[in-house]
């Protein structure tokens, strides 16, 4: 009884992403070695066949679940409530902001803002001093010991540079 | 035999007196070890002029000390956090993070430490005493070898998600085309790059592994306010808790020699790394437990067995360098240019021109691994403090420092985008039973299992059966099969007993 409870609870939806996301990108390999040498070809295409059977048999299974009714093709366990109320999607939307901010700004200050404005958003507003000051701290240590002693490949900007100017006519 | 007694003592000796490198190495490799995706490798090129600049044997302990402590750090955030700091390490949160979750963090700190040191020292011992017998199984692994090797792992990975076998094919196969991407070997044909330039040397791995623990693993733990579970028990560091974490470890002291010499054999296999040892262990402690149920709920040997075996392969991966010139994995490959720069010569003559580079190294790492045992252990009790640290707080670090380490070793902002693409793969993955570490052991095994694919068919002109013309070969196809026909057996017989023993309830 317990199993079949749990069976009818599953949200094939959200488990089918992967399977149609592999199907989908194995398709498009094989579009690009269609007309190429067998060599290029010969592993992709064991792979890539032993994955589409792999995704044909589990897609063949959740039909049969979905037509004994012990499954539905909801997506709750991949998207809910809980993403915006958490905060999940402000971070998502920060992590974004600073992977493409921080090749223009430099490693210390998009740090700093992101740490800053993601705690902001995780904690709903509350301490900011503290987080603005912690954010601070964290992103400073960074430069320093990354960036300043042992002279990391991280991207810089102008707080990098003006700090490299500044200690380097000190 | 005496002479070489007498050699050994000296290097010994010699490199006992390298202890001013070797501990201030070990925090700093406990430290870039801990951190996902900035690994003893990125830290060793990172250091490189500084390496080149020092003697060549001062350089080498540095590099060596590194290694090994990096290894041992890695296991840190995989207990604590559910983020290994290396590949390697992936296997150690199955049951590390359970236990930490349980409120047991600093015991598992405690056993995986005691695991990583012994297993470590021993396999050095080992690989010292051995040196010529064990430089012999490179040359039996073959291309065909190899490949039955790789798709050993991918079974592996497959019976780790047994809870779904299919959803663990799906992983590791999905993940083995993901590794397929860049340029051919021969004719530098692109495939599956989306037209992106910096895709075409294949998908790098620090991306990769970034993406999928890290940025993943990062956006899930913000639904907890803090780490450590509701029903866990949050506790300050204390003697008590180590020494038990110590006790445990010691009474599990076979398990850890025999999941150790797993890692050590792998790591003599080029290619075969860390992250293989690791699972190969763990999948064989667990076939042979007597409780294998247990693993994965924080059981000490689910967590013995990968932080062995992983620290095993460190002495390993130095064998087929040494007596090859062939590099075991990616910080082998930098010590190998390291040593190219110095004129060093592989080769069993390495040992008798030149033993304190040939025996050196392996005696900086028992070196290692020995202060290792006694400097590391105090550090245990203020680890563990790490889980109780608000997510809201320990998510965006994680974020920022792991995510800006994809750019470090090609420095292109795309591998930054990439990290990011693999974090939403990767948490797609968590939300929906998919196993992390099965897509990305793929997309490592992928562009070595097309090489090897390839290698074993030019030499036979194309006939497939190639595949299964050695009898090496052979006999490892059959324990692949075994190994992937076994843990179905034995878990669809024990559902059907758990089955049948509810039945009887009811029917009572």
């Amino acid at each position: 009884m317990a199993t079949e409870r749990n069976e009818a609870g599953r949200q094939l939806g959200g488990e089918l992403v992967i399977p149609v996301l592999a199907i989908a990108f194995t398709l498009y390999f094989f579009s690009t070695i269609w007309n190429s040498p067998w060599t290029a070809q010969v592993s992709a295409f064991a792979v890539g066949g032993i994955l589409l059977l792999v995704c044909g048999i589990f897609i063949l299974r959740c039909i049969f679940w979905l037509r004994d009714g012990k499954a539905t093709l909801g997506f709750g366990n991949l998207f809910s409530r809980e993403d915006i109320t958490t905060g999940r999607i402000g971070l998502l939307m920060a992590t974004v902001g600073y992977s493409v901010f921080i090749g223009r700004f430099g490693f210390t200050l998009t740090t700093f803002l992101f740490l800053a404005l993601s705690m902001i958003i995780l904690s709903r507003g509350k301490r900011p001093v503290f987080i603005t000051l912690i954010s601070a701290a964290m992103a400073l240590g960074g430069w320093a010991i990354f960036i300043w002693a042992f002279d990391t490949r991280f991207p810089r900007g102008w707080f990098e540079i003006t700090m490299k100017a500044v200690l380097g006519n000190g | 035999m005496g002479e070489t007694t007498t050699i050994l003592f000296e290097v010994f000796i010699d490199t006992i007196g390298y202890w001013w490198v070797i501990i201030p190495t070990i925090f700093l490799g406990l430290i870039v070890g801990g951190i996902p995706g900035f690994s003893a490798a990125n830290t060793i090129i990172i250091l490189m002029p500084l390496t080149l600049a020092m003697d060549l044997q001062t350089g080498l302990v540095f590099m060596v000390t590194l290694y090994c402590a990096a290894r041992m750090g890695a296991g840190i955030p995989a207990i604590l956090v559910n983020i290994p700091g290396t590949a390697g390490a992936a296997a150690t949160p199955l049951d590390g993070y359970p236990m930490a979750k349980a409120g047991k963090g600093q015991q598992a700190l405690a056993i995986s430490f005691v695991s990583s040191s012994i297993g470590g020292l021993l396999t050095t011992l080992i690989a010292l005493a051995t040196m010529p017998l064990l430089a012999r199984v490179g040359f039996y692994m073959h291309s065909v070898e190899m490949i039955v090797v790789m798709l050993f792992g991918i079974s592996l990975i497959a019976s780790i998600a047994s809870q779904d076998m299919l959803k663990g094919l799906i992983a590791g196969f999905l993940g083995l085309m993901i590794g397929s991407i860049g340029t051919d070997v021969v004719y530098a044909t692109p495939r599956g790059t989306f037209g992106f330039l910096e895709l075409y040397d294949g998908v790098p791995l620090i991306p990769a592994l970034v993406g999928l623990f890290a940025v993943s693993e990062a956006f899930i733990i913000i639904e907890k306010r803090v780490i450590v579970s509701h029903e866990g028990d949050v506790k300050t560091g204390s003697w008590h808790d180590t020494f038990e974490g110590v006790r445990i470890a010691l009474r599990h002291w076979w398990h850890i020699v025999w999941t150790s010499v797993i890692g050590l054999i792998i790591g003599v296999i080029p290619g075969a790394g860390a992250s293989i040892a690791s699972f190969v262990a763990y999948q064989q402690s667990r076939s042979l437990s007597k409780t294998p149920e247990l693993y994965g709920t924080g059981h000490p040997q689910g967590l013995i067995a990968p932080e062995s075996a992983n620290n095993g392969v460190t002495s390993g991966t130095l064998v087929p360098l040494l007596v090859l010139g062939i590099p075991g994995g990616a910080t082998a490959a930098i010590m190998l240019v390291v040593m190219q720069y110095h004129g060093v010569s592989f080769g069993p003559s390495l040992f008798e021109t030149q033993p304190e580079i040939g025996y050196g190294m392996f005696m900086a790492m028992a070196v290692a691994y020995l202060l290792m045992f006694l400097t590391i252990l105090p550090l245990s009790r203020y680890m563990s403090h790490v889980t109780t640290i608000p997510t809201i707080y320990l998510a965006p670090m994680i974020i920022s420092f792991t995510l800006v380490g994809g750019f470090v070793p090609r420095e292109y902002m795309f591998d930054m985008y990439l990290a990011l693409g693999f974090g939403l793969l990767g948490y797609i993955a968590r939300r929906t039973g998919y196993h992390v570490a099965a897509i990305l052991i793929g997309v490592i095994l992928g562009p070595l299992l097309e090489r090897y694919f390839l290698l074993a068919l030019k030499k036979s002109d194309g006939d497939i059966m190639t595949l299964f013309s050695s009898k090496l070969g052979n006999v490892l196809w059959v324990a692949l099969f075994f190994s992937l026909v076994l843990p179905a057996v034995f878990d669809w017989r024990r559902k059907r007993r758990e089955l049948m023993g509810q039945q009887r309830k009811l029917v009572g």
